[in-house]
């Protein structure tokens, strides 16, 4: 278990790739977590994470076509592998196992 | 997309600069992408500063290329390489090393000191805020044809400079603290005794004290106010708050008075030379003169503010002849200087501005540079003479390619690691051994590491490192590397010499430093030991106040009285460091144009007895005599400059009063002996004067010193007895010379220890260098006298060389030094034979040390190493 411990935001990132399903570039990803979450984060600390991610396997990547915009520069796609997806499953699993192991009476309360 | 608009150049170059390889080309995109979409939403400027908020956010460890690995950053590459090799070499030569880091963290230690003394000397008295301002009037008077200059002035000069230059803004008096010694100032029962001064009403417009309670325009203004430090309120209110408008009772000679407390100022900072705890209004001072207040009366100093964009040179030409323009046949020209240049710039030779403590400063930054280029010479003599053995090295280096720049990196690198870890080492030095130094200087310096202290680290740094490095780069990076590698190296003649030379140098300068030491030392032993014409030995001085001051000649009796004392009498005058000076005496044959300046002394009965004082005709002041008041004693030299003969019942007038001459006193020393004896003559005091001077026995003082404790708080309860002993008030004068003394024992010291440290390493090498040459010696039969004579022959050379260039120059260097003093030493032979022995002697056992080591050493173990 502990190996594939997963962060908050490891998870969220891995989260949104899976999401944005071979869409899944920088920007794309940060604009993604904007809107969807409403949360800003900076390209320093996205990239660290997939890279991060990347080394472990979670995440696969590869260079797309060079485009005008960009300043000539490619872009860089991820998407989430066969572990990554096992990873991101036993997480839920994990989370919902907690969930229903809160008495009922409390979640009537707080939600 | 408008190419005018493109994000900040800079900070993509600093991009590509740190972030790794892999991940460059698609984070530029996405900055990029990120950059437009933001300029079209919120405008330029809002998304470069976007833009290089992300950047600074990518500076982080996980998206930072590593140091090595990467073609496009070879510099690293090398540095690292360099930096490997310079602590392998350090390791390898690890006598080398530690003599280096000896010799340059102590050198810099030395320096930095010196750095931290001579910022906190050049620092003195610059903080006030009108300090460009700020001038003091000075008087050079013309007396016989030469000019003595003096700070004291008349006390009508500032209100008439005010009144009449309009250049000139404020113009105040003062009185320094040290006229009066300290005063009593008494508050319900708290009696203190404090330093204090008078001062015009604008004195504290003028000088930066801060008030913590009243402002500075007013709190002087009423006669009957006085200012008091915090801390001197804190100790007679307990709470500074409370002191504004308490009453205090002050006290100096006979006079007392009652004052409010007007204002409260924080307790002044040690590098300033105004020295008080409280400021009276001069108007106090002034009444206390009475008819004393006069243009040929020197009783005040003056300060005055310019007018902003004032010619001073010009300003100085126009007050030349102020006083003269007041007083017919006064002899005093006026001029100022900037008040914060008295203190280092405060002696003055006929007029012209000769130095003062100055000298002490330039001296102090000559032997740091001194003492920093020994270390240096340690380290390039060492690196050269272990050439032989890099030799094989620089030249594997150049057979594969290396060019002779790199080379000379690699060898200013490793000197510039030497002298970095040498200044970490030296800092940690001096904040252990700082404590040591304030108490041995007096100073309160502290090392903090601010913008300019780490300024003056780089520098030296640099120069240090550089001077250090920059012979054996270049020498060493010299070689052929085909000569190397075949073994051909051979020592040229010229890097011998140079070798040579700068051992010569390094003992040179170190025995010019020991002479220099001997010196200081002994003129300053003459000073201490002196006859003064007066014996200071055994004498006490008591403040001459309160109930004792009323009732003093029945104190006195009763002093004469009390068992062991010998003599005693009453003083105004300080006698170890000058007083007041008049030159309102005249005589019968005084030509018009002549001026003598007289010190005055004003003495109660039996005042020369009780300094041991002799007269050489006439005789003394008597209490059974009628209008001894109307009388006169001169010092010889007065006598002689007046050109009388026979003076003794001649009538001389002074202040408009005729005084009759009843003795000669033999000169003594009343002023420092920078100055010769000047002409002086004895008064008798018109008031209690403020110092009583008793003579004791020497057998028991300690007994006799504590019935004179009891006599005196039988007339004065409620004082504490606070005496002084005059030797020790003597050698006060002399502190500025006792601490270079010391300094410069301490500097020297370190100077013949890091010379001795570059000695002791050449010695070893060059005996490590004959090995195979000794072994082979011993085999034949020599002995390890022969040996060590034959290894330490070279180095004796070198020595007796330093010595002969050394004695010289060392002797014209004393020489000037001793003209600064009226009374000197004579420059004995023996200071320098003893010098240069010193120096022969110490050179001689270092090298034997070493070689005798070499010497005694079994042949066959160096014949068998291959």
């Amino acid at each position: 278990m502990g190996k594939s411990y997963l962060g908050e935001f490891e998870e969220i990132v891995m989260l949104i790739v899976a999401v944005l399903s071979g869409e899944a570039y920088g920007v794309a990803i940060i604009e993604e977590m904007e809107s969807r979450l409403n949360r800003t984060v900076s390209i320093g600390a996205l990239q660290t994470v997939l890279r991060r991610l990347e080394d472990k396997g979670y995440l696969i990547s590869e260079l797309g076509e060079a485009t005008k915009i960009r300043g000539g520069k490619r872009k860089r796609y991820y998407q989430v592998t066969q572990i990554g997806r096992k990873v991101l499953a036993e997480t839920k699993a994990q989370r919902m196992g907690l969930w229903n192991a809160i008495p009922s009476t409390n979640i009537d309360h707080s939600l | 997309m408008s190419p005018l608009h493109t994000p900040p150049r800079r900070w993509i170059s600093f991009l590509r600069w740190f972030c790794r390889q892999d991940c460059l080309e698609d984070v530029e995109g996405d900055l990029i992408e990120r950059y437009e979409m933001h300029r079209e939403k919120l405008g330029h400027q809002k998304a470069s500063a976007l833009f290089r908020r992300e950047v600074l956010l990518l500076f982080r460890p996980g998206m930072i290329s590593h140091f090595e690995g990467n073609q496009k950053l070879n510099y690293y590459g090398m540095l690292k390489h360099n930096l490997l090799v310079s602590f392998r070499s350090f390791l390898r030569y690890k006598t080398a090393f530690t003599i280096n880091l000896i010799g340059l963290s102590t050198g810099l230690a030395c320096a930095l000191f010196i750095y931290l003394w001579v910022q906190d000397e050049n620092s003195v008295d610059k903080f006030h805020e009108l300090d460009d301002q700020l001038y003091q009037v000075m008087l050079h008077h013309e007396e016989s044809g030469s000019l003595n200059t003096g700070v004291e002035t008349p006390a009508l000069l500032a209100e008439a400079m005010a009144s009449e230059v309009p250049e000139i803004d404020i113009a105040i008096q003062s009185t320094p603290s040290s006229w009066f010694g300290k005063m009593p100032i008494t508050f319900n029962e708290t009696t203190i005794k404090a330093k204090g001064q008078f001062v015009g009403p604008e004195y504290l417009e003028l000088f930066s004290f801060p008030l913590i309670y009243g402002r500075a325009s007013v709190v002087l203004q009423d006669k009957s106010s006085i200012v008091i430090s915090k801390s001197l309120a804190e100790r007679l209110f307990d709470e500074p708050s409370e002191a504004v408008g308490k009453s205090v009772e002050w006290s100096v000679l006979h006079f007392t008075n009652t004052f409010q407390v007007s204002g409260v100022f924080e307790d002044l900072p040690s590098n300033s030379t105004e020295d008080f705890e409280f400021l009276l209004p001069f108007a106090v001072f002034s009444e206390m003169l009475g008819n004393g207040i006069q243009w040929d009366n020197y009783n005040a100093l003056t300060y005055f503010k310019t007018v902003k964009g004032t010619d001073v040179p010009e300003l100085n030409t126009k007050l030349e002849n102020f006083i003269k323009s007041k007083r017919e046949g006064s002899n005093v020209q006026v001029f100022s200087r900037p008040y914060s240049e008295g203190y280092l710039f405060s002696e003055y030779e006929n007029g012209h501005q000769v130095g003062g403590r100055i000298e002490y400063v330039r001296l102090f930054t000559a032997i740091a540079v001194f003492i920093l280029l020994i270390a240096c010479i340690n380290f390039m003599n060492l690196s050269t003479a272990k050439a032989s053995r890099k030799s094989k090295e620089v030249g594997v280096k150049k057979a594969i390619g290396a060019s002779r720049r790199t080379l000379i990196y690699q060898f200013l690198s490793e000197s510039f690691i030497i002298t970095l870890i040498s200044i970490v080492l030296a800092l940690l030095l001096v904040m252990f051994l700082l404590p040591q130094f304030n108490m041995l200087t007096d100073k309160q310096v502290e090392l903090v590491l601010d913008t300019k202290l780490l300024g003056t680290l780089g520098i030296i740094l640099l120069v240090t490192g550089l001077i250090a490095g920059s012979y054996p780069a270049l020498y060493l990076s010299k070689f052929q590397a085909a000569a190397v590698l075949k073994g051909e190296l051979r020592s040229s003649v010229g890097e011998f010499w140079v070798r040579k030379g700068l051992v010569v140098f390094q003992f040179a300068l170190s025995i010019i430093l020991i002479v220099g030491v001997m010196v200081v030392h002994q003129q300053i032993r003459y000073l201490q030991n002196k006859n003064l014409g007066y014996s200071k030995e055994n004498v006490i001085l008591i403040p001459n106040e309160g109930k004792i001051a009323e009732k003093q000649a029945d104190f006195l009796a009763q002093l004469r009285n009390t068992v062991g004392v010998g003599h005693a009498s009453a003083t105004n005058h300080t006698i170890v460091n000058g007083g007041s000076y008049t030159t309102g005496v005249a005589w019968t044959g005084k030509k018009p144009d002549v001026q003598i300046r007289f010190g005055h002394i004003g003495v109660g009965f039996d005042f020369l007895s009780t300094l041991g004082m002799e007269l050489v005709e006439g005789r003394p002041f008597s209490s059974d005599l009628a209008s001894e008041n109307e009388k006169l004693i001169f010092n010889e030299t007065a006598i002689k400059l007046m050109n009388m003969e026979d003076p003794i019942g001649k009538k001389v007038n002074l202040w408009g009063n005729d005084m009759e001459i009843i003795g000669v006193a033999k000169d003594f020393h009343f002023e420092s002996l920078h100055q010769p004896i000047a002409p002086m003559f004895f008064k008798l005091l018109s008031d209690p004067g403020q110092t009583i001077v008793v003579k004791i026995n020497a057998e028991n003082r300690f007994e006799t010193i504590e019935r004179i404790e009891n006599l005196f708080l039988e007339f004065n309860p409620s004082f504490n007895f606070n005496f002084q002993f005059l030797d020790a008030e003597y050698q006060k004068q002399y502190t500025a010379e006792t601490v270079v003394a010391t300094l410069s024992k301490y500097f020297a010291g370190i100077a013949i220890l890091i010379s001795c440290l570059g000695l002791f390493g050449l010695a070893s090498f060059a005996s490590e260098r004959r090995y195979k040459e000794i072994g082979i010696r011993k085999a034949m039969g020599a002995s390890s006298f022969s040996i060590v004579r034959l290894l330490s022959v070279d180095f004796n050379k070198m020595i007796l060389t330093a010595i002969c260039i050394a004695l010289p120059l060392s002797y014209y260097l004393a020489n000037s030094w001793l003209e600064n003093y009226a009374y000197a030493i004579a420059l004995n032979g023996y200071y320098f034979a003893i010098a240069g022995l010193l120096a022969l002697v110490i050179a001689w056992l270092t090298v034997a040390v070493q070689t005798a080591r070499v010497a005694q050493t079994n042949p066959v173990k160096s014949l068998r190493s291959q």
